[in-house]
């Protein structure tokens, strides 16, 4: 998404440098030949991905059931979820868990690349622990810490308290936060460590023969540089957190306030055969996260 | 590039001085022990005895080392079935996404038809669609197709990528088109030299973009336990959430956490495997080059 | 390039992507070659009845070469989700077995299934059908033109299992069981005195959460919906009287701890199973699932009458799930043909899995001989009325559970969480 800028260019580069009537016909078949082989990409994306996305929008305007035919119902469905608890509900806990797992684990993921970004021996075993959680699934991941946060598991035997962590409205949606910190930390610090990598060694070497401590070339040097990075990686941290389902299917079915929107969609769709309204769920989202990617893009071309 | 980070971190300055750095480094070690201790907590439990596996207070040892419990998932419940399934559907969306992804990169970067820039921006701004938002519509399609309880269901929609598209473009643009017009004047037809000329040099990127695909297929959730109804359809996560859901009792706790790690480990060796080229695919996804 | 090089560099690819979706697509479809009939056959995950039906559909294909059954068992949690989902768009299977209220309250006024095939059974008329069952037993499997849908598998009444063992630890007489719910406070903090826990309800899934809530309900003379199902009753004194009863005994009294209960959807009563717990709500089938799975526990049951609120006006939960066929299947009087041997072994149902098919005089039947506390379920099965149903009861089961969690686990008291319920049931029926 980052690079969509590096998209339009191109097109008549090689055309200018082969003239000729006779060449410009073979040209044009070969260029037809080239329209051939993205068909098979280009089929599969009219077909799953600009087809239902034009539907989703369409069906979010009738009340559908999967059994009666579609009744046309215009905005109702956008009025009723503004004015409906339980989706106001699932739209909260989608925000807090945004927030209270992707920013400390982008804040996490910061420092550990910053204390990682080294040639010390053993470093390279450090990043894979931290790694490791990334490779794995969500699924199997969250069946362990669902035993980790059982009121005798792990957590609460290791910090010595007694905490109902999954089934407590107060606890649930921290439990949750910090089984996917642990599992998002690793992701972040791949790309944080990758945008230390870009950071040209003469700076910081520079700034060091200039007599600036570590801190002020972290403050001055490392971070400034870090920071269209940084944009991508909040912005992937939004994207991520929204599309989050199945630690909150197999931690706590989405009880105890933690049914974020894509549970709800799908008790919504499938549960209660509401297509409209799910649509309608869907299309909102849909705003939301073109909102974040364009204000990604703005910051995106405001730093470089 | 990306690769560094596994291999070859930057140096940083020499002036640090080393007991500061061996602070450091002592507490990312205690903090990446912390971090594995989940998984060693979750491989003890799986050979305890049901009964050891909540204890007050905790025991990491089991008092006996029960092995058999890995073979549990299988005699109770159809986890061969499972591993099969998200086998055969990861590699083959990791097949397909690769041969789909690399005739579009080639073509949307070495060829200039009319409405190619079109075509390659409405594929990008696919990218910002996640399939949370499209899957009621994709799965009445589908149902439509026939395709709910069938690995087509489960496998076709998933066959391209947008993302895979984007990098195998980028990547083949960094070949020189002397080298493609060698091949022409040679009079190698063009699928030809996609397969001589231009998979040879491609080997690379299309190893990142398959790690990449299959590890995110083997995550999959929501679309198979939407398109992938019955036993015989069920992948990994799908059959994994519901044992948990289904788990036996007590008794089910060692089996549920085998059942876990034995999911979780195929990823987890690709990786420790293919550290390399699994950074590069994820910097990928953030736009780092 | 030559025309005919070039329409081949069309097609290939066009032609692989086909043929990968023809390859993968068709394992969906029919293998069936000529006369081979194949039916698919749905039910929940409970092991010992999975069992016997595995049997039995061994034994029918036996009998019947040319039919071939796929029997799946689809997961608790889910399915209901899967179950309406797939009927809805026409892919369910074709003999489903279903509990009443999903048939009541979404199945049969969506128009879903199809209606009884009396001859199938050997009879002439769905009243001839009907006769052969205990009276008002079929009702779970009715539409409001009192159409008949399907028939039952199992039958159930609510009652009330304590461990003898348990009651003697604590010094209490097993022959003088809770009659009332303030027994049970009672016998259950001297049992928690004991070592035990004395008394929890079940938590698994909405559903349960529902059932568990309308047997309070029942007692207490409470509702979910008003008179004419167009709104919710949730918040009238009786019905929170309902909730205040479950939020007493747990959180006041404390006779069970609902935070450490067992979740497991096919072991529901796994904690009063595994000897953890003293006293619960139990059925007829969960019997027999303990007598297989923990015969030590088995040794100490004891079956008894459900406590009430009115001992003098007893009341109970009927529920029952039903053989019916999807609307949709192509192979309707070949399912009905399959149901019709499900339910003529009626005894076995009972001998092996304690499944009670209520035909008339089940309760003489050699098979009913053996049934461990035959008098107390007898009796149970006078007096029931079948759950509360509405549209878009999964809506309203959600948010009963909803407000059971948040007066049960998070102490909020039953008034006010039913009165968010109630918001939320009044916006579901009526939307």
């Amino acid at each position: 998404m980052a690079l969509t800028r590096t998209a339009p260019d191109r097109a008549g580069g090689e055309r200018a440098r082969l003239p000729g009537a006779g060449r410009a016909g073979w040209r044009r078949r070969r260029d037809a030949v080239g329209l051939v082989f993205a068909l098979p990409a280009l089929v599969l994306f009219a077909a799953f991905a600009i087809y239902p996305m034009l539907r989703v929008f369409q069906l979010s305007l009738y009340d559908y059931n999967l059994t009666s035919p579609p009744v046309w119902v215009g905005l109702d469905n956008f009025r009723f979820l503004f004015g409906d608890e339980r989706f106001l509900a699932s739209l909260g806990a989608s925000l807090f868990y945004v927030a209270v797992t992707y920013g400390p684990a982008v804040l996490l993921a910061l420092i550990l690349a910053l204390g990682l970004n080294t040639r010390m021996h053993g470093s390279a075993f450090v990043r894979l622990l931290y790694f490791a959680p990334v490779a794995t699934s969500w699924v199997a991941v969250s069946v362990i810490w669902r035993l980790v946060l059982q009121p005798e598991g792990l957590l609460n035997q290791t910090l010595n308290t007694d905490i109902p962590w999954l089934t407590s409205s107060t606890w649930a949606k921290w439990a949750i936060a910090i089984a996917a910190i642990w599992k998002e930390v690793g992701f972040f610090l791949i790309i944080f460590l990758a945008g230390l990598q870009n950071i040209p060694k003469d700076l910081q070497e520079a700034a060091a023969l200039d007599g600036a401590g570590s801190l002020r070339r972290l403050r001055y040097v490392t971070l400034p540089l870090l920071k269209p990075i940084t944009v991508v990686v909040l912005v992937m941290a939004v994207i991520r957190g929204f599309q989050s389902f199945s630690p909150q299917v197999v931690l706590t079915g989405g009880s105890f306030g933690t049914e974020v929107i894509n549970l709800f969609v799908y008790k919504t769709a499938f549960a209660s055969a509401r297509m409209g309204r799910a649509s309608a769920v869907a299309v909102l989202m849909f705003i939301l996260l073109l909102m974040v990617t364009f204000v990604q893009l703005r910051a995106l071309r405001r730093s470089a | 590039m990306s690769a560094g980070i596994v291999a070859r971190p930057a140096p940083v300055s020499r002036r640090r001085r080393p007991v500061g750095k061996i602070v450091v480094f002592v507490l990312l070690l205690a903090g990446g022990l912390v971090f594995a201790s989940v998984f060693v907590y979750a491989a003890l439990s799986a050979v305890k005895p049901a009964d050891e596996v909540l204890t007050s207070p905790m025991r990491w040892l089991p008092t006996q080392w029960l092995w058999g419990n890995f073979t549990l998932p299988f005699e109770q419940a159809p986890f061969a079935r499972y591993y099969l399934n998200s086998t055969v559907v990861g590699v083959s969306v990791t097949l397909l996404n690769v041969v789909t992804c690399t005739l579009a990169g080639y073509s949307f970067s070495k060829f200039a038809y009319r409405g190619r820039n079109v075509l390659f921006l409405v594929v990008l701004a696919t990218l910002m669609v996640p399939l949370e938002v499209i899957y009621v519509p994709l799965y009445a399609l589908v149902f439509d197709l026939g395709w709910v309880n069938s690995f087509a269901g489960l496998i076709i929609p998933s066959a391209t990528s947008a993302f895979g598209i984007f990098l195998m473009r980028q990547s083949i643009d960094g070949l020189p088109d002397e080298l493609l017009k060698a091949a022409r004047i040679d009079g190698a037809g063009e699928l030809r030299i996609l397969w001589n000329v231009v998979t040879p040099m491609m080997v690379s990127p299309m190893a990142a973009l398959a790690l990449f695909i299959f590890m995110t297929n083997w995550d999959s959730h929501l679309w198979p336990l939407l398109v992938g109804n019955d036993e015989e359809h069920r992948t990994l996560p799908v059959g994994l959430a519901a044992m948990q859901a289904n788990n036996l009792g007590s008794g089910g706790l060692p089996m549920m956490m085998a059942a876990a790690l034995l999911a979780l480990l195929p990823t987890l060796l690709l990786f420790l495997v293919l550290q390399r080229k699994f950074v590069e695919g994820i910097t990928m996804t953030a736009g780092i080059k | 390039m030559s025309a005919r090089a070039r329409a081949r560099a069309v097609l290939i690819p066009a032609a692989a992507v086909l043929a990968v979706a023809a390859a993968c697509g068709s394992d969906g479809g029919s293998t069936g070659d000529g006369d081979q009939i194949e039916l698919t056959y749905w039910t929940h995950t409970h092991p010992p009845m999975t069992e016997l039906n595995e049997q039995l559909i061994a034994e029918y294909e036996e009998a019947n070469p040319n039919v071939d059954i796929t029997y799946e068992t689809i997961p608790n949690n889910d399915f209901g989700t899967k179950m309406l989902t797939s009927l809805s768009n026409g892919s369910g299977p074709d003999i489903i077995n279903m509990d009443d209220s999903a048939l009541r309250g979404e199945y049969i006024p969506k128009q879903l299934l199809a209606p009884i095939d009396p001859s199938a059974f050997g009879v002439e008329s769905v009243e001839e059908l009907e006769a052969l069952y205990v009276d008002g037993t079929l009702d779970g499997a009715k539409g409001d033109d009192d159409t008949l849908y399907g028939v039952p598998s199992e039958f159930n009444a609510t009652a009330f299992a304590i461990n003898t063992q348990h009651f003697a630890d604590a010094g209490l007489d097993p022959a003088s069981p809770p009659q009332t719910w303030d027994d049970v406070s009672e016998y259950g903090q001297q049992l928690v005195a004991a070592g035990h826990e004395g008394f929890n309800f079940v938590y698994l899934h909405s559903g349960w959460h529902t059932q568990q809530l309308q047997t309070l309900l029942n007692e207490t003379g409470g509702s979910i919906l008003n008179e004419d199902g167009t709104g919710s009753a949730l918040t009238e004194p009786e019905s929170v009287e309902a909730l205040q009863i479950w939020y007493d005994l747990i959180r006041e009294d404390q006779v069970g701890n609902a935070d450490t209960a067992s979740r497991e959807a096919t072991s529901p009563f796994e904690d009063f199973a595994s000897g953890r717990r003293s006293m619960t709500m139990i059925y007829p089938w969960a019997v027999e699932q303990i007598a297989q799975d923990n015969p030590e526990t088995f040794e100490n049951l004891a079956v008894v009458p459900l406590p009430q609120v009115d001992p003098a006006n007893p009341s109970g939960r009927w529920y029952g799930y039903y053989f019916a066929v999807n609307k949709a299947s192509e192979q309707q009087e070949e399912a009905w043909r399959f149901i019709e041997y499900m339910t003529s072994q009626h005894e076995r149902w009972l001998t092996d899995v304690n499944f009670v098919q209520p035909l008339q005089g089940w309760e003489q039947s050699e098979a009913a001989a053996n049934i461990p506390f035959l008098d107390v379920w007898s009796q149970a099965y006078q007096q029931g009325t079948f759950d509360e149903v509405g549209p878009h009861w999964s809506e309203v089961q959600d948010a009963i559970k909803a407000a059971v969690e948040r007066s049960i686990f998070d102490g909020q008291p039953p008034a006010e969480s039913l009165e968010e319920a109630s918001e939320s049931v009044d916006q579901s029926v009526s939307s």
